[in-house]
C-alpha cells in the first residue's frame, strides 16, 4: 500500500515562507479532507507537493514510500503516482484535450496503449463523468465552462489512475448534479485503493464523499489531525474553537497572502466583445 | 498579366506560372489550393457576388516581397488558410477588400520562424462598405535567431457602419537571440461598429508547463506540444491530401525545440 509522507515541510514563495514545518500522511485507499482558513496554505501545501516551481521548499521532505520526491520534477512526481487536481485550470489554446490525454497516460504508464485502446478508455470514462465526448476532441479547457474543467481534471485523474490524488475545490464551479456524479468516481476510485487528499470549503462534497480522516491547517502548519466529526464541527462552528481549546492564534489573512497561496490562476484573454 | 477563372476544386502550383497572376472566383463553394509560392509573386483575387471561397495557401520557399490582394463582392466570403513554412527572409503583404454589403474574410495564418529567417507579415483589411466582417488569426512560432513581425490595419471607412472587425496575433518565443513583434492597428472612422484586438509575444507559459508536466509529460514533451498547438489548428484549412505532408513537416522543423 502507498503512503506519502511529508515531513517537517517548509515552502516559500518569493522569499516569504508559507508554509512552517507541515507534518502529514496520507495512505492509499483513504480520503483525508484538508481544511483551514483561507490564506493558511492549503494550496500551497498541493503545488509544493507537486514541484510547483514557484513555491521552494526549504525544509523538510516528501516521500512516496521510499522514493524521496523533494528534489525530484513534477513529471517524476506525477510518474511516481502523485496527481493534482488544480482549483483553476489553465486554457491552453491549440493543444487538444485528447492528444494532451493520450501523451500524458503514454508518459505515466509502462506499456503502450493502441489508438483503439486509449479512444475506448476515453469513451467510458466521459460516459461516467457524464461529459459530453466533444470535450475531449477540443483545445484543452479552452472556452469550457468553470463545470466542465473540474469534470476535465477528474477525467485526467480517472485515465492517469495516480496511488495519491490531491483534489483543490474540485467542487466549486459544480452544480449539485456534477457533484453528485464526481462524488461517485471519486468513492469508486477509493474502493480501487486510490488515496485522497480533499481541499472544500464546502460540506456538502465531504458528505458524499466521506473522508476517512481531516486535518487542520492553520499558520501553515497542520494543528489537527483527527477524525472526520472534525468537518462537522468546523462547518458548524468556525475555527473558534482552535484558539480556545489548543491556545493557537488564528492569524489573520494578509492581503498578499492570498495572492500567493493560490497557485495556478488560469491566464485569460479576451478577445471577443 | 494572367486571368485564370475558377469555378470549381483547383489545385495550382505557382511555380509553374508567371509572377503575376490574378484570379476570377465563380461558382458555388470551390477550393482553391496554392503551393510552392514564388518569391515575388503578386496574386490577385476577384471573389464574384455571393461566392463562398476556401482558399489554402503552402508555402516553402523564400517569398521576398509577395503580394496578396482581394477583391471581395456582396455577400461573398473567403476563407483563408496561410501555412508559411518558408524560410530565409520574407516580405508578405496581405490586402483584402470588402466592397460591397456583407462581404466577409476569416483569414487565419501559421508562420514557424527560426534559423535565421527574418519574415514580416502584414495583414489588412479594408472595409469600403456598410456591414462588411473581417476576422484575422494569425499565429507564430519564433525560435533560434527568426525574426517574426506581425502587422496589420483594419481600416473601416466613414459610413460602413456595423461592420465587425477582429485581430487577433499571437507568437510563441523560444530563444533569447528571437526578435518577435505583433503591431495590430484599428483604423476606424465609424461610431456604428465592433472592433477589436488582440496581440500576445511571450514565452511558454510556467504555468502551462506546470499543468503539462503535472500529468506526468517531461518538460520538453510539454513545450513540444505547447508549441505545436500554435501551428497545427491551420491543418483544418487543408484536404487530406496535403494535411498530412504539413503536419510532416512541423513536426519536422519543431523536432529540435530546446527546454
Amino acid at each position: 500500500m502507498a503512503t506519502l509522507r511529508i515531513k517537517n515541510l517548509h515552502v516559500e514563495v518569493e522569499g516569504k515562507e508559507i508554509l512552517k514545518g507541515v507534518d502529514v500522511t496520507i495512505s492509499e485507499g483513504e480520503t483525508v479532507a484538508l481544511l483551514g482558513p483561507n490564506g493558511h496554505g492549503k494550496s500551497t501545501l498541493f503545488n509544493a507537493i507537486m514541484g510547483h516551481p514557484r513555491y521552494k521548499i526549504t525544509e523538510g521532505s516528501i516521500f512516496l514510500d521510499d522514493v524521496d520526491l523533494t528534489n525530484l520534477t513534477t513529471d517524476a512526481r506525477a510518474r511516481a503516482g502523485l496527481f493534482l487536481a488544480l482549483q483553476n485550470p489553465a486554457e491552453v489554446p491549440g493543444v487538444i484535450n485528447s492528444d494532451f490525454l493520450r501523451a500524458a497516460v503514454n508518459a505515466t504508464s509502462d506499456e503502450h496503449l493502441s489508438t483503439y485502446k486509449f479512444y475506448k478508455m476515453l469513451d467510458n470514462a466521459t460516459k461516467e463523468l457524464k461529459m459530453p465526448f466533444d470535450l475531449a476532441t477540443r483545445s484543452l479547457n479552452e472556452g469550457f465552462s468553470g463545470g466542465e474543467k473540474k469534470r476535465n481534471e477528474i477525467l485526467q485523474l480517472m485515465l492517469l489512475n495516480p496511488k495519491i490524488a490531491m483534489l483543490d475545490e474540485i467542487d466549486s464551479g459544480l452544480d449539485v448534479d456534477a457533484i453528485q456524479t464526481v462524488s461517485e468516481v471519486i468513492k469508486k476510485q477509493e474502493e480501487k485503493g486510490m488515496g485522497f487528499f480533499v481541499i472544500s470549503h464546502y460540506a456538502r462534497l465531504f458528505d458524499l464523499i466521506k473522508p476517512t480522516r481531516a486535518v487542520v491547517m492553520i499558520n501553515g502548519r497542520i494543528v489537527l489531525d483527527g477524525d472526520a466529526s472534525l468537518i462537522k464541527r468546523i462547518d458548524q462552528t468556525g475555527y473558534e474553537f482552535i484558539k480556545t481549546e489548543l491556545g493557537i492564534e488564528i492569524e489573520k489573512e494578509e492581503a498578499n497572502m492570498n495572492d500567493v497561496s493560490i497557485g495556478s490562476c488560469a491566464v485569460r484573454e479576451t478577445i471577443k466583445k | 498579366m494572367k486571368t485564370i477563372e475558377i469555378r470549381e476544386n483547383t489545385r495550382i502550383d505557382l511555380s509553374t506560372l508567371e509572377s503575376e497572376v490574378s484570379f476570377s472566383i465563380f461558382g458555388k463553394v470551390p477550393y482553391l489550393y496554392l503551393f510552392n509560392i514564388k518569391e515575388d509573386n503578386r496574386l490577385t483575387f476577384d471573389v464574384a457576388d455571393g461566392v463562398e471561397l476556401h482558399l489554402s495557401f503552402f508555402s516553402q520557399k523564400t517569398i521576398k516581397n509577395g503580394k496578396i490582394t482581394a477583391n471581395l463582392g456582396k455577400n461573398s466570403q473567403i476563407i483563408s488558410y496561410f501555412a508559411d513554412f518558408s524560410e530565409e527572409n520574407n516580405r508578405l503583404d496581405v490586402a483584402i477588400n470588402l466592397n460591397d454589403e456583407g462581404a466577409t474574410c476569416e483569414w487565419h495564418l501559421a508562420s514557424l520562424s527560426s534559423n535565421k529567417d527574418n519574415k514580416d507579415i502584414s495583414v489588412s483589411i479594408y472595409h469600403n462598405h456598410p456591414r462588411t466582417f473581417g476576422r484575422i488569426d494569425n499565429y507564430g512560432v519564433c525560435k533560434d535567431e527568426g525574426h517574426l513581425v506581425f502587422a496589420g490595419t483594419s481600416h473601416i471607412l466613414k459610413g460602413c457602419h456595423q461592420s465587425k472587425s477582429h485581430q487577433n496575433a499571437k507568437i510563441v518565443v523560444f530563444d533569447d537571440a528571437c526578435v518577435a513583434k505583433a503591431k495590430p492597428v484599428l483604423k476606424i472612422d465609424e461610431n456604428d461598429i465592433e472592433a477589436s484586438h488582440a496581440a500576445t509575444v511571450g514565452k511558454v507559459s510556467d504555468e502551462h508547463i506546470f499543468y503539462l508536466t503535472s500529468r506526468g509529460l517531461n518538460i520538453e514533451e510539454a513545450k513540444m506540444l505547447i508549441t505545436l498547438g500554435y501551428l497545427k489548428p491551420i491543418l483544418k484549412g487543408f484536404d487530406d491530401t496535403v494535411r498530412g505532408d504539413i503536419d510532416a513537416l512541423i513536426e519536422r522543423r519543431l523536432s529540435h525545440v530546446q527546454a
